[in-house]
């Protein structure tokens, strides 16, 4: 990943990415779509008033195959756009800072960085019992003049990122990593 | 509440019969497609620069690339099969 450009004597510690199964709930909607074409001439005839209406769904027909592949094509290429966009975005804990990566759609990325000199809190919170059970929270660091506030969400094991931002945190300014 | 049951609409195609004269069914599956595929072709190129701009590095680059283009052509290919015989 080359977003920054890392300092002489700066190394990744981590790099992590939001949980897996909170990108799976994003593609939820699109597995939905997915799925449209080929449950509903399952579903129509249950409801007799509609049921006329499953004939309509007959693949072998030609407008109908062209219609179903395109509709294919926008719920995989909508999938797919989400897990690029899931992708690009990223925290990285370096030996001297936390940079927040947030690609908030096309064009429109953010690039944060929080020199670990200036945090002064660090808090990870598991809420839910999903969440508990799969070790998925959140982590808020605060700069010292509480102006900065970094928060990450849904990353998995919360407690080992709050654990090593503070260890790298130098302890007074003469351990400060200059970079 | 009307004491009636429901009475069938006319299916979609039913509107093809107001289409004007000189423009045929196929045509307008045609340049549908064309628009389809055009906005296709744009959001990919959009999102593969994202990719090799920002994750070139990532092994996960090249694949995810790979695996859309390939999927979005079969689809694609399927669509079509049904149309190239109109």
């Amino acid at each position: 990943m080359k977003e920054f450009e890392l300092e002489p004597g700066e190394h990744v510690v981590l790099q992590v990415r939001k949980h897996w199964l909170l990108f799976l709930g994003e593609l939820l909607p699109y597995a939905i779509l997915a799925i449209i074409p080929f449950a509903l001439p399952k579903l129509l005839p249950l409801a007799p008033p509609l049921a006329p209406y499953a004939e309509f769904f007959d693949y072998t027909n030609s407008i109908m195959r062209t219609v179903l592949g395109v509709w294919l094509l926008v719920s995989w290429t909508g999938a797919w756009g989400a897990f690029t966009k899931y992708f690009l975005n990223a925290w990285v804990l370096t030996n001297a800072r936390v940079v927040t990566i947030k690609q908030r759609g096309f064009f429109k990325r953010e690039v944060s960085s929080l020199l670990l000199t200036r945090v002064q809190d660090v808090t990870s919170n598991v809420v839910g019992i999903i969440q508990s059970l799969l070790n998925i929270g959140n982590i808020k660091v605060q700069s010292a003049g509480a102006e900065v506030e970094f928060t990450m969400r849904g990353i998995p094991r919360p407690e080992q990122m709050r654990d090593l931002i503070i260890k790298y945190i130098p302890e007074n300014d003469s351990e400060t990593t200059h970079i | 509440m009307p004491d009636q049951p429901l009475q069938p609409f006319s299916p979609p195609t039913a509107l093809l019969t107001y289409l004007p004269d000189g423009v045929s069914a196929g045509a307008i599956v045609e340049w549908s497609l064309y628009i389809v595929f055009a906005f296709w072709a744009v959001y990919t190129l959009v999102a593969i620069y994202h990719w090799l701009k920002y994750s070139h590095a990532s092994w996960v680059a090249f694949p995810s690339i790979a695996l859309h283009l390939f999927i979005s052509f079969a689809l694609m290919a399927y669509a079509l099969s049904g149309t190239l015989f109109i």
